[in-house]
């Protein structure tokens, strides 16, 4: 578990100066935004407690706010995201010793219930995020169309993500 | 007692969660971004550090379109020049060298030159933070221009870093008026695209025509007159309204911003001290009387 904790402090430092740089500015037709950095909290094993999550969650999210100027936006809806991520895992693994303290992947779930998984945690975020933003702002065909573009392009970033660590651990074994 | 221990560690993950979701709206709701504490901004230590970092290597990247667009305005200035120095030579002419009366020497308007370390345009409410920042003259409330027109307003500022709020921020209200025939308005961004804005509040009558360009006002402290803004692409329709919309082309090119100036105006103290006066007045006597 050290060992673990060691690669995701690593792994933390590497994602959010990511975001914050690259991915928050690599917007496509002016609507989908690649909110990769949620990966910090999706990659969580399911025996990381609650509390623990919630926490890293909240501070990555706040992290992100800091760089993108926007006061408690991330950092709500990360925290949100990391609460329900026990439970929305769950729906598509029924026992917690399927996965055995690994890190959900296509690997450790299997291809189906991991896009399952990685596809409700994007969508979730992302329609979270783009309400809160929307609150005093509103233009229903441009949240509607904010929430799904920027939910596909992070899908497919992530899921590309998810392949290429999968084929290093491949080439590793 | 150790039943409330119990029970609080029992259900801690519900109070972990409260406390954070807290905190996160305190921060959400904190709606006006001057007064925000400058560490938790993009002008803060942390998050301008790593972007002067990644400008570094990025600034290299529009170089091309950059170096276009200052040709260009300097062809406009150049043009400028040339009509300035013809009307000097009027006025010599005419002999009213002796008879106008000397500037008082400190220039009017003076200015900054300060890099874009970041910038965003897909949010509702945006920011630019820049590379100058209190050491370097910046404060609260200058305006922000760059080579094509009007950029922003300055909110918070760091030693070395100042956050931008930029004209896509409906927090940014700017005094416009139609460049032809001075009748004025408010420019505010209209949410969804980077390259217009709308210039509300104008009156019925006004008029205009497509392809107006649309300039600053002056009538604020912040920016100097007849600044280019836009160019009228066309009407709002709703009638129902009092006051006239139009939609506006911005010339800023906000996708792409690399250098810009940083407007000081010298006499912003004195015109602020007249209005603190005119407010007092105002109280002491609210009939005028």
């Amino acid at each position: 578990m050290t060992k673990f904790f060691i690669k995701y402090a690593i792994f933390f430092l590497l994602t959010m100066p990511a975001q914050a740089i690259i991915f928050n500015h690599a917007i496509l037709f002016n609507v989908a935004v690649p909110l990769v950095f949620i990966w910090l909290i999706i990659m969580l094993p399911v025996t990381v407690g609650v509390n623990l999550s919630v926490t890293l969650g909240f501070f990555a999210g706040f992290l992100l706010d800091i760089f993108s100027d926007t006061p408690g936006v991330n950092a709500l809806c990360c925290t949100v995201l990391a609460f329900a991520r026990k439970p929305i895992l769950h729906l598509y693994v029924s026992m917690d010793d399927d996965l055995a303290g690994r890190s959900p992947s296509a690997q450790s779930m299997g291809h189906g219930p991991f896009m399952k998984y990685l596809s409700t945690m994007v969508l979730l975020y992302c329609t979270m995020v783009f309400t809160v933003e929307a609150f005093q702002f509103f233009s229903f065909r441009l949240l509607v169309l904010r929430i799904l573009a920027s939910t596909a392009y992070t899908f497919v970033l992530l899921y590309a993500f998810d392949s290429i660590a999968r084929s290093r651990r491949e080439s590793y074994n | 007692m150790s039943e409330l221990i119990g029970f609080l560690i029992r259900h801690s993950k519900w109070l972990v969660f409260t406390f954070y979701v807290v905190i996160s709206c305190m921060l959400l709701f904190k709606d006006d971004p001057y007064r925000q504490h400058v560490y938790i901004t993009s002008a803060g230590r942390l998050a301008s550090t790593a972007y002067k970092g990644a400008n570094n290597v990025t600034s290299y990247f529009n170089l091309h379109d950059i170096n276009d667009d200052l040709n260009r305005r300097n062809a406009q200035l150049q043009a400028e020049i040339e009509s300035l120095k013809e009307e000097i030579q009027e006025l010599h002419e005419m002999g009213f060298n002796d008879t106008l009366v000397p500037d008082s020497g400190v220039p009017h308007f003076e200015f900054i030159v300060a890099h874009v370390i970041s910038n965003s345009i897909a949010h509702p409410y945006n920011y630019l933070t820049i590379n100058k920042g209190s050491a370097d003259g910046v404060r609260p409330e200058l305006g922000v221009i760059d080579q094509n027109g009007v950029v922003g307003i300055v909110s918070n500022t760091g030693p070395h870093s100042a956050r931008v709020i930029s004209l896509l921020n409906p927090h940014f209200r700017l005094s416009c008026k139609i460049k032809r025939s001075d009748y004025f308005g408010s420019l505010v961004w209209t949410g969804d695209n980077p390259m217009e804005a709308s210039l509300e509040e104008l009156p019925r009558h006004t008029v205009f025509k497509q392809g107006d360009t649309i300039v600053t006002s002056g009538y604020s402290a912040v920016f100097p007159a007849g600044l280019p803004v836009g160019v009228v692409l066309d009407e709002d329709t709703d009638k129902s309204s009092d006051f006239f919309t139009l939609r506006v082309g911005l010339f800023a090119d906000f996708t792409r911003l690399g250098n810009v100036q940083i407007v000081i105006n010298n006499r912003a103290e004195e015109l602020r001290k007249l209005k603190e006066g005119e407010e007092n007045d105002s109280k002491k006597n609210p009939f005028g009387q």
